[in-house]
Parts: structure tokens; C-alpha cells; sequence
């Protein structure tokens, strides 16, 4: 059959004056491809001993009596406890949620997608990923040591973060901007270029602010200075949260940081779902204009909505209402997007595998989690409800399991380009199935847990009703949990051996996509493109072409060569 | 006391590796020409265009200047709600400061002038001048440092005088990237390097004319605080 594809697929062939010791290669290398996956395997390791934390947590809060290897070691469980939390949320939000989509997919496909060889600046690509990693090693040394300098040693490494991400950020930007190749304009970028220069915007913005605000605080606790104020916010916070004033502090200061992260982490994966849905619908993007604006839309209002969690903890010095009307109208752009999906996926013949599948789940997470989202937004509801479980379900649906969907999606679909081998299909669609059932029954009681402790309409003798309920719920939750955790072990599994005896990939195209990356082998070689300059025709999305040899037209065909095939 | 003042001082620096604040010279201080890496190995001369230095640049400045807005906001709602904000009265020196810091500005120019007119020694006599005034800047900031400290006035003592240190020890850092940004351009030899000379002269100074631009922000709002 004839197709587009330039042929078989050739695999790298090292060169032979490279330097091929493991350390340049890989670790100290600054190819764009070496640092995205570094990303990936970062991600990839925090993301498991994040999960570990979260069970240690669960499990504590439904068997406290329960002999746990970390927390019963320690005394003062309670401080712990909170710290946990604080630890398990950085690990998530910075090195998986932030690192992952972004900096990981951003550096390996960015410069592939738009035709260029390298980032912009490649050698400070590799500064601020050793930094990341820096960080990582500073945040999870910051639980091990005690409190007090536990909290100084994180804020200095969440200032390495920002320092880290703003680098990334700014090496995205100038990347989109000026190493575009030949016919690449912006209306032809894919969606998923839009959202990760969209999103590196943002982060050269918020990620500012947060460094001011790093500045601050370690300039109050080791210079004396009174930024931040413990006199004065204690003076504001309810007589019960003033008594244990330190696990307080860590669940605020976590929450400041994350905040700003959610958009941040959130772009990527639109861009990523968008993506994934056009070409397993064989579709192009309904209405892909709007959707670009939209997701300039959420960026935004994502800076602006940054006050919000202010509002939440207390500490807001002005109308709460402003960004209470901003964070209600963050749903403009997300009805924008939820509308192109399910635009896109109308009347197509939709190809259900793995990929396609996490992508589906994304956007039902993102419903279910953004309509808890609109009660949030409400500035009395928010006032009462942050840390509590209404504020976790949503939080996690929304956010670290949504993004998580559309990061597994993305690996699903990408796997083949970085390895040059296929992830087991049925053994990941059982994987996709036993998580989302598990997702849903872990967060969706939590929302109900969090509304029934915030009630006042009932009688005492109902709520004391309700409350012999509360047990057996978190329960089920914590087994749940369990469950859910368990069901990784297919992925690892599955991750682990496609990437040794997968089934190998014999096109340079495997999903018959449109975009750059997929006309060069599998894995890339180290110059990407090749002696030729790769040239871009047309836009991102011409699937469902009629009278073409195919059902799709990639952006790198000359239009002879579309011509030919008819 | 100027020891105390460290610990912000590496934050910034930290921030300024992030904002890209060391702005002409490619990250790295090009060693071997370019921000070329060793991505290079098998392929040919491809390497991205030059023009992506002041698209950085260009970027970098909205992200130091997003950095100084936060904590001018943070100033300005501190101020307003606070009934008793104890003055810091500004050091005369200060004008002295910024009037050097301005006429760098000026030298600045007048020596990008000579490079335009093919003037190489010109250009690097004004070059040098400017340089000098940025590190007279510079020594003059610790000058208003050392008057305040002597009059008992320390970075902890109250929250104005904490924002007069915080803005003017972040400023002076910034600044310090931009000296050090004129001394590269002084020094390279560009003949290897992947940037033109008249490129690197016209990216240092957007950098070192945003940072004048910044301090007189900065002094306004310190003066019209009080």
C-alpha cells in the first residue's frame, strides 16, 4: 500500500566519534530528547513514592493503631502527619503534575513537532534539570529533618523549583518563537505546542511572583524580617487551628505554591487530550481556533485566579469577590474545550485503544472534578472548606488524577516514537479500567465525606447518625485506595517489559498521525530531521481527508507528493 | 550589616539564572562559542538562529519585571494596611546613585554610537566608562547600606526599612548581572562566538536600560512611600 511514510523504520545507529559513555549520553547530555525522558523517568520514580506516602496516609487514618515503617517511628504523629501531606502534594504537583507533561513531553516532542533540532538555549535546559532534581532531593530531606529547619530546607528548595521551571519556561518561549521550521506559522502549530508555549507564558509570570515570594519568606525566617506576618495571620485564624500553629503553616505554605501550579499543570494536558482525541477520532479539532483562544483563555485566568486560594486561607487583603467572579468564569474557556472534544468525537470512527481510552478518561474526570469546582468558587463555600475532604476529592480528581490520565494517554501514544516499541494493548486497558473505577470510588465518597461535616441543616440526632456512617466510609476509601495502587503494578509491569520485548514498531508511523515527529524513525536520531530540513505544508489536524489514500494528510507531505497518492 | 544580607542575595541569583537575567552572553558563558551543547554529535552545522537571544532577553525582562511588581504590590498593600509605618529616611546618597546610574545609560549609548560609525577603540573606552559607572553604582548602594546600619537601621528593625534592603539588595543583584553581562561583551572575543558583537552591545543594553528604568521605579516608590 502506498503511504506517506518515508519507508521501514531506521533505527539510531550511533556514530562513531560520539561520545557514547552513559554519563554524556544520557545524564549530562543536552539533546532535547536525553533531558525530556530524564524528566519522565523523575516523574516516574516521584510518582511512586508519592503514591507510597499517600497509602502510609490512609491507612494511618483509618487504623491508627496500625504499625506503619515511617510514622510510628516517629513521635509527634500528628506533626507528621501534616508533613506527610505537605511532602506527598510536592512530590505530586512539582515533580510529577508540573514536570511530567511539560517539561518532560515539552522537551522530548516540542522542538520535533515545530522542526527544530534543539531548544533554544540547550545547556541551561540541562542546568534546570538538574536543578529539578536538586529540589527533589531537598523536599524529601526537608520531612526526614526536624520541623523547624524541615520547613526552611523546603521553601529553599521549592525557590530551586521555581528558579528550575522559570528556565524551562523561558526556553520553551524563545524556542516557539524563533526555531519554527520553514511553513511552520502559528496557525498550523499543534494544539499541544500551543498549550506548552501558552503554559511556559505562565510560568515565566507566576513562577516570578513565586520567587518574590520565596524571597520573602526565607528573608523572614533567616534575616527576622516580617513579610509574612505569624502574629498577624494567627491573630485571623479560628482559637482551635491557633494551638497547633505548625501543621498549619506547612498545609498553608503547600497550598500557596499550589495553587499557582494547578493551571500550570492543567494547560499541557489540555493541549495533550485535544491532541489525542483529534487523531483517535480521525477528525481534525472542532473549531481549533476557539480552542487556542480558549487555552489563552485558561492561562489567563489561571494568573489571575491565583488569588483565589487567598480567599481560601484566610489571608486576602482584598474583595473576595473579584476572583470569585474570575475563578467562575475560568468555565468559559473549559466549556470552550469540553465542547471541541466532544465536537471532535461526534459521528467519528473513534480507535479505542489505551491511549484514546485515557484521554476519554481525562475528560470525564475534568466533568466531574470541574463541576465540584464551581461550588468551590463560591467565596462563603471556599472559606470553610479548604484542607478539608470536599477540598482533597476535588483537588485530586481534577487535578492530580485528570493530569495523570492525560499524561498515561500521552506515554501510551508516544511510547513507540521514544522506544521504538509498543506498549501491550489489552494489558493496559485492563490497567486504564481498574484505575478509573478505583479513581472514582476513592474521590467521589471523599466529596460526600467533606459536604456532610460542613452541614448544619440536620438535627443532632441525624448527624450523630450520619457520623457512625463516617467510619465505614473511610473505609472504603482506604481499601479502595488499595486497590487502585495495586492495579500500577500492571503499568510498571506492562512499562517495564514493553520496553525491553514489546512488539516492535516497523512504520515511522504507527497511529498514521499528522505531526512532525511521526516522519522521522523510531526512536529519533540524534539530529531529529536528518540532512534535510523538514518543511511543514499545512495545519496540525487534516484527518478525514476525502479522496486521498488515506484518511489523513501529515503536515511534512509536499502537496505533489498528496497529489500522487490520490 | 552587610553579612546578614547574603542569604536573599543567592535567591536572587538563583531567580536571575531563571529570569535570564545575565542577558547578553549565551547560558553557559560560551566556553566553546554558542549554546551549541554537545547535542551536536553526528549532524551538521545546524544551530538556532541568533535572534533567539533578544526574543530571551525580551522575555526574561517581563519575568524580573513580574518579580519586582510582587514586591511592590506587596509593599504597597503592607503599607496601606498598616497604622504604624515606622519612615526609613532615604540616604542623600542615593540621588548621587542614580544619577550615575543614569548617565551609565547615556555612556552606554554614546558607545553603541561608535560601534554603529565602525569607531572599535571609541566603543570600548565609552564601553569601559559604563562599566566603571556600574560598579560605582553598585559600591554606592553598599555606601546607603553602611549610612542606615550606622544610624541603627537593619533590614529586621521594621518593615519599611526590610523593603527598603529587599528592593535594593534584588535591584543591585540584578544589576551586578548586567555588569557582568558589559564586562563579557568587553572581554569575548567574537570572532568564535555564535553572536555578533553590535547584537550582544544592543542586547546588553536593553537589559542595562530596563534596570535603570527599574531603579528609578524603585526610588519613587521608596520616596513616595514614606
Amino acid at each position: 500500500m502506498v503511504t506517506y511514510d518515508s519507508g521501514a523504520n531506521h533505527p539510531e545507529t550511533p556514530q562513531p566519534g560520539s561520545r557514547n559513555g552513559f554519563l554524556s549520553r544520557y545524564l549530562f547530555s543536552t539533546n532535547h530528547k536525553a533531558i525530556g525522558l530524564n524528566y519522565l523517568w523523575l516523574a516516574l520514580f516521584s510518582v511512586f513514592l508519592g503514591v507510597a506516602m499517600s497509602l502510609l496516609m490512609r491507612i494511618h487514618l483509618v487504623w491508627p493503631g496500625v504499625q506503619l515503617p515511617f510514622l510510628s517511628a516517629l513521635a509527634d504523629s500528628q506533626q507528621r502527619f501534616a508533613t506527610l501531606a505537605t511532602l506527598h502534594g510536592s512530590l505530586m504537583v512539582f515533580l510529577v503534575l508540573t514536570a511530567a507533561p511539560q517539561a518532560g513531553f515539552g522537551n522530548y516532542f516540542l522542538p520535533l513537532q515545530i522542526g527544530a533540532r534543539e531548544m533554544a538555549f540547550p545547556r541551561l535546559n540541562l542546568l534546570s534539570f538538574w536543578a529539578t532534581v536538586a529540589s527533589l532531593f531537598g523536599m524529601t530531606a526537608a520531612f526526614l529533618i526536624a520541623p523547624q529547619s524541615g520547613i526552611t530546607l523546603w521553601m529553599v528548595s521549592v525557590a530551586l523549583f521555581c528558579a528550575a521551571s522559570l528556565a524551562t519556561a523561558l526556553n520553551f518561549t524563545v524556542t516557539t518563537i524563533d526555531l519554527r521550521c520553514k511553513g511552520m506559522s502559528l496557525p498550523r502549530l499543534p494544539i499541544t505546542v500551543w498549550a506548552w508555549f501558552i503554559n511556559a507564558i505562565l510560568g515565566m509570570l507566576i513562577f516570578s511572583i513565586l520567587m518574590a515570594a520565596c524571597l520573602c519568606l526565607l528573608s523572614d525566617r533567616f534575616l527576622g524580617t516580617q513579610f509574612f506576618s505569624t502574629v498577624n495571620f494567627l491573630s485571623r485564624q479560628p482559637a482551635n487551628i491557633a494551638a497547633n500553629v505548625l501543621p498549619v503553616l506547612w498545609q498553608r505554605l503547600f497550598w500557596f505554591f499550589a495553587q499557582a501550579e494547578v493551571y500550570i499543570a492543567m494547560l499541557p494536558c489540555f493541549g495533550l487530550t485535544t491532541h489525542l482525541i483529534s487523531t483517535f477520532s480521525r477528525r481534525p479539532v472542532w473549531k481549533e481556533r476557539l480552542v487556542v483562544l480558549a487555552l489563552c483563555g485558561v492561562g489567563v485566568f489561571g494568573f489571575c485566579v491565583w488569588g483565589e486560594h487567598m480567599f481560601s486561607s484566610g489571608m486576602n487583603p482584598f474583595s473576595p469577590l473579584v476572583f470569585s467572579v474570575l475563578a467562575s468564569s475560568l468555565g468559559l474557556p473549559a466549556s470552550i474545550l469540553l465542547l471541541s472534544w466532544l465536537g471532535t468525537l461526534w459521528n467519528a470512527r473513534i480507535q479505542l485503544n489505551t491511549s484514546m481510552l485515557f484521554a476519554l478518561g481525562f475528560v470525564s474526570l475534568f466533568l466531574a472534578g470541574g463541576i465540584s469546582g464551581i461550588f468551590l468558587a463560591r467565596h462563603d463555600l471556599a472559606a470553610a472548606a479548604v484542607s478539608d475532604e470536599f477540598v482533597t476529592g476535588h483537588f485530586h480528581l481534577v487535578m492530580g488524577v485528570a493530569a495523570t490520565f492525560a499524561i498515561l494517554g500521552a506515554l501510551f501514544f508516544w511510547f513507540p516514537k521514544m522506544f521504538g516499541r509498543r506498549l501491550n494493548e489489552p494489558l493496559g486497558k485492563l490497567h486504564f479500567w481498574l484505575t478509573f473505577v478505583g479513581v472514582y470510588c476513592v474521590f467521589m465518597p471523599m466529596h460526600w465525606l467533606g459536604l456532610v461535616s460542613h452541614t448544619n441543616i440536620y438535627s443532632s440526632a441525624r448527624l450523630a447518625a450520619i457520623a457512625t456512617m463516617l467510619g465505614p466510609v473511610r473505609t472504603f476509601i482506604t481499601v479502595a485506595t488499595l486497590l487502585t495502587v495495586f492495579a500500577q503494578v500492571l503499568f510498571l509491569v506492562n512499562f517495564l517489559w514493553s520496553l525491553f520485548g514489546g512488539e516492535k514498531v516497523e512504520t515511522c508511523n504507527p497511529w498514521r498521525a499528522t505531526t512532525l515527529e511521526w516522519s522521522v524513525g523510531s526512536p529519533p536520531p540524534a539530529d531529529d530531521f536528518g540532512v534535510k530540513d523538514p518543511v511543514v505544508y499545512r495545519g496540525a489536524y487534516e484527518f478525514s481527508v476525502p479522496d486521498v489514500i488515506e484518511d489523513f494528510v501529515p503536515q511534512y507531505v509536499a502537496p505533489e507528493e498528496v497529489a500522487k497518492s490520490r | 550589616m552587610p553579612g546578614t544580607t547574603a542569604t536573599p542575595e543567592i535567591e536572587i541569583v538563583i531567580e536571575d539564572i531563571g529570569g535570564g537575567a545575565p542577558p547578553a552572553p549565551p547560558s553557559g558563558g560560551g566556553d566553546d562559542g554558542g549554546d551549541d551543547g554537545d547535542g551536536g554529535e553526528g549532524r551538521g552545522k545546524w544551530s538556532p538562529p541568533p535572534k533567539r537571544y533578544s526574543t530571551a532577553i525580551a522575555i526574561g525582562l517581563v519575568s524580573i519585571l513580574m518579580f519586582f511588581m510582587a514586591l511592590a504590590s506587596a509593599f504597597i498593600v503592607l503599607r496601606a494596611g498598616s497604622d504604624k509605618w515606622i519612615v526609613v529616611h532615604l540616604p542623600r546618597i542615593l540621588w548621587v546613585n542614580t544619577c550615575i546610574l543614569l548617565g551609565s545609560s547615556f555612556t552606554l549609548e554614546l558607545a553603541r554610537r561608535r560601534l554603529s560609525l565602525a569607531d572599535s577603540a571609541g566603543f570600548r573606552k565609552l564601553w569601559l566608562v559604563t562599566t566603571i559607572l556600574g560598579f560605582l553604582f553598585v559600591a554606592g548602594q553598599l555606601f546607603a547600606w553602611r549610612l542606615l546600619v550606622a544610624q541603627g537601621v537593619y533590614i529586621a528593625s521594621n518593615q519599611a526599612s526590610s523593603f527598603f534592603f529587599i528592593f535594593t539588595g534584588a535591584h543591585a543583584v540584578h544589576l551586578l548581572g548586567g555588569v557582568a553581562a558589559l564586562l563579557f561583551v568587553l572581554l569575548r572575543n567574537f570572532e568564535k562566538a555564535s553572536i555578533s558583537l553590535p547584537a550582544a552591545a544592543e542586547i546588553t543594553s536593553y537589559y542595562w536600560h530596563f534596570m535603570d528604568g527599574l531603579w528609578v521605579f524603585l526610588l519613587a516608590l521608596l520616596y513616595l512611600g514614606k
